[in-house]
């Protein structure tokens, strides 16, 4: 029962990200990219002040995965509320996004407290697609001018 | 009378954290649902313009939820590093004035 119950879920997400929306998909690899570069600049830094070692490398990647799962699902939810009445939307949205700041708090925990990453460099790549939507923004400004 | 100090410390972080965490969370989540509803009311107005509509939307959502991650790093530090820091300071200071 449990199993049948679990399945039915699973097929339910999977159908779910087979009907990602384009656009969502365009931005989430834009946001990817951004990220990916950013983190190699990350690295280089922390090479360049001497203080680069493999726990830089794993959390980096493992900081830049969370923070571009993270968009990517805000993204997903965003998806799913452009079809739903104005309140649910609302709603929805608000929980979307304690949710998915619950799932951040855990992960960078974990992060942070796993001696195989280091903390900052976990912690760092959370900001890169915020870094990410202003260069969007930016190129967006360009292409309507 | 230095555990105590340093419980004071201990509990002070824990409590940061959970204010920074707790305040840091509402704005973005108001924020965004009242993004989202508006969104919502403009497709149902234009429906062709879903597709602008909906990249705007994710580019408006990242930027109100970065607020929500400084809160969230901060928390983090605040119980990581902060307790560690403080509490070294604290000793330091002690054994400073004991010399």
């Amino acid at each position: 029962m449990f199993l049948t119950s679990y399945m039915r879920r699973l097929e339910g997400w999977i159908i779910l990200f087979k009907k990602v929306d384009p656009t969502v998909k365009k931005e989430t690899r834009f946001i990817a990219i951004v990220v990916l570069l950013l983190l190699v600049l990350m690295e280089a830094v922390f090479l360049v002040i001497g203080q680069w070692d493999m726990t830089v490398l794993l959390g980096g990647v493992y900081g830049a995965a969370v923070a571009v799962g993270n968009f990517f699902l805000m993204g997903l939810t965003v998806q799913k509320c452009l079809t739903l009445e104005p309140d649910e939307a609302k709603k929805r949205m608000k929980l979307s996004q304690q949710g998915r700041l619950l799932m951040l708090l855990v992960l960078c925990m974990i992060g942070a407290a796993l001696p195989c990453f280091h903390t900052v460099a976990v912690l760092v790549p959370q900001f890169f697609p915020r870094i990410g939507v202003t260069i969007r923004g930016l190129t967006m400004k360009d292409k309507d001018s | 009378m230095l555990e105590i100090a340093i419980g004071i410390i201990l509990g002070c972080c824990a409590l940061g954290a959970g204010i920074c965490m707790g305040i840091g969370a509402i704005g973005p989540g108001v924020g965004e649902g009242h993004a989202v509803a508006n969104a919502c009311e403009a497709i149902g107005r234009q429906p062709e313009a879903k597709g602008a509509v909906t990249s705007t939307m994710i580019m408006g959502c990242a930027i109100s939820e970065t607020t929500g991650i400084y809160a969230l790093v901060i928390a983090i530090l605040l119980i990581f590093v902060a307790p560690g820091m403080l509490v070294n300071t604290l000793t330091k200071a002690i054994k400073t004035l004991g010399a």
